[in-house]
């Protein structure tokens, strides 16, 4: 690949994770919500898409098919695991991730198993020569970066988010203050999961070919890095985390023509250094790159 | 297949699965987190007993307990670097550097050993046939091993000082602390005792089946839903609901779904209904969520999340 195609493709990767830990921010960073099954909204909204477009339906009825799809698994996921305590909340997450791949991997009438589903269309492009597309379609992407950051933004100052933060701060005095909780709870994680849903979506156009090895735990835990690093609770932050991770994370890929290993050595190592990069930042620099803004009142 | 050989494969996963689950309870319930890094720790037993055995072609004997001592070792070093900074912390990050960890070690372990799965060279094992069922001598040394492993843990936690330091632990760390126990001296020991089980859990699951990147990983979701459903804390517990776990993996498997809603004479469905194999891994996490639902601190005496 040329130099120009490489940094499309970077940043329309960017664009499209930084969707997906905007969406586990509302969920962990806004809520204090411990969700280990993050890649499952994302594999439900790029399956949504993909079968329905792929059957005829036109990218934006996908695309809002997808957030929609994901937001309801995020509320039923909710269901029976909001009365948890964090661990089991943690545990149970991470089965549900599991079980989704499991069924993309199995149901082969829905989803066409391990052979996956290929040529997904890419919207609008007639409109534009083959060449120039990537360009086309980082412009959509970061259309929706933008649309999520605006509407993230809204409701990280609004009555909602502010009582998201306080249940992820002390779940009794929100209660005590008379609060649903568990309302809120539902909400953050159908929230959440339709930002992954819509980021699946965009993923599932872009790749044009999806299959379940593309919805392993590890996606789960790059996100969760993201996060971590960038800053929980802090919109900035998590695009600034999908900006180091994603980089890193592809830019690798190239060091195997100058290191003397295997390709599969040099992809292992590089999940060992954003495995310690995930603990040192837990242990050293917990609130992340960019600390949230907290507005301090002396009393 | 004949319901012996049923019981027989359900008891030899139990057990497998029990070595992991009485480990991962203890420090759950004295660290008072859920350590994802657990099926890590499994994964390093088996890995290093490939080293010794098959690398350094050492006896096999000889090779499982050094590897089982230096997985110890290495779930100590695990706390030292990292947990013990995190005491004070919220579970929260304790449950995220423990997730950091497990993607570390088994991506270490991957880029030393590569992605594909290997075995223990064993002499071919031999298979006994009894009652319509058969079993290999390797399946024949595992539930030896796994069977006086368990009863060595039990001596261990009632007849030694360590132990009663460890129960008292478990049930309350203040009035332990209180009574003159040395909390970290003790928990260094849990982290060593329970590393040494995991790894030879991860050890004999590798010898009966294989060993590959993917195994900690595997396993940690049935271990997790053993140790809730024996009630967190719960040493006993958590190796009866593993075996409880392996049961139902292994009979929800091998029943004919049909006959089961027969019984009910609602409706009727005429082919065989079976769970296909590839959804083994869910039985375990519906298992999981109905215990959560229903006994939030497991089928026998055990604490709530934390």
């Amino acid at each position: 690949m040329e130099f120009g195609s490489i940094i499309v493709y970077f940043t329309i990767m960017i664009g499209i994770f930084a969707i997906l830990a905007l969406g586990l921010n509302v969920q962990y960073g806004f809520s204090g919500l411990v969700n280990f099954g993050h890649v499952a909204f994302f594999a439900i909204g790029a399956y949504t898409s993909a079968i329905v477009t792929t059957a005829g339906t036109p990218f934006i009825v996908g695309i809002i098919l997808a957030g929609l799809t994901s937001a309801m698994m995020g509320f039923l996921v909710a269901l029976p695991t909001s009365k948890l305590s964090v661990g089991y909340w943690a545990i149970t997450t991470l089965g549900i991730g599991e079980i989704i791949r499991l069924v993309a991997l199995n149901e082969e009438w829905l989803t066409k198993g391990s052979f996956g589903i290929e040529g997904i269309p890419q919207p609008l492009s007639k409109l534009i020569h083959i060449s120039n597309y990537p360009v086309l379609y980082l412009g959509i992407v970061w259309m929706f970066v933008g649309l999520s950051y605006f509407l993230m933004a809204k409701l990280a100052n609004s009555p909602f988010g502010r009582v998201l933060k306080v249940i992820r701060e002390e779940e009794d005095l929100a209660l005590a203050m008379g609060k649903p909780v568990f309302i809120f709870k539902l909400k953050a994680m159908a929230l959440g999961a339709s930002f992954a849903g819509i980021s699946g979506s965009l993923y599932a156009h872009y790749i044009t070919y999806i299959s379940p090895s593309d919805f392993t735990p590890i996606v789960t835990f790059i996100v969760w890095a993201m996060v971590i690093i960038g800053g929980k609770g802090n919109l900035v932050g998590s695009i600034i985390g999908a900006v180091i991770i994603v980089v890193f994370f592809n830019s690798t890929r190239y060091l195997k023509d100058f290191l003397p290993m295997r390709a599969e050595t040099v992809a292992s190592l590089r999940m060992v250094a954003i495995g310690i990069l995930v603990i040192l930042s837990v242990l050293y620099k917990p609130e992340g790159l960019i600390k949230e803004k907290k507005r301090t009142y002396d009393i | 297949m004949s319901s012996v050989q049923i019981i027989l494969n359900a008891v030899i996963f139990g057990s497998q699965l029990g070595l992991l689950a009485l480990g991962l309870t203890m420090t759950y319930s004295i660290l008072r987190f859920a350590n994802f890094a657990h099926g890590e720790l499994a994964l390093v037993g088996a890995y290093l007993t490939y080293l010794f055995s098959v690398n350094l072609k050492l006896h096999f004997l000889l090779a499982l307990i050094s590897a089982i001592g230096l997985t110890g070792i290495v779930a100590v070093l695990s706390d030292r670097l990292i947990f013990k900074k995190l005491r004070e912390a919220p579970a929260l990050a304790l449950i995220i550097a423990s997730l950091g960890l497990s993607i570390s070690v088994r991506h270490i372990m991957s880029a030393i050993w590569g992605p594909d799965p290997l075995g223990y060279k064993q002499a071919l094992a031999k298979v006994y046939n009894f009652w319509g069922a058969h079993i290999t001598s390797t399946q024949l040394i595992i539930l030896m091993v796994a069977g006086s492993a368990m009863v060595f843990f039990h001596l261990l936690l009632h007849r030694t000082k360590l132990g009663k330091a460890m129960r008292a632990l478990s049930d309350n760390r203040s009035l332990a602390q209180d009574r003159g126990i040395d909390v970290e001296r003790i928990i260094t020991w849990v982290w060593f005792i329970c590393g040494c089980y995991a790894g030879l859990g991860g050890a004999l699951i590798a010898l009966e089946t294989a060993l590959w990147p993917e195994l900690g990983f595997q396993i940690i979701l049935p271990v997790f839903c053993a140790a809730i459903l024996g009630g967190v804390g719960n040493v006993y517990g958590a190796v009866a609901g593993a075996l409880v776990l392996g049961f139902a993996e292994n009979i929800g498997l091998s029943i004919n779904w049909s006959s089961v809603i027969d019984l009910f004479k609602i409706f009727r469905i005429e082919r065989m209904l079976f769970i296909p194999t590839e959804y083994k891994t869910a039985i375990s996490f519906l298992m999981l969520v109905l215990v959560l639902i229903f006994f939030p601190t497991g089928i026998m005496k055990g604490r709530k999340g934390h």
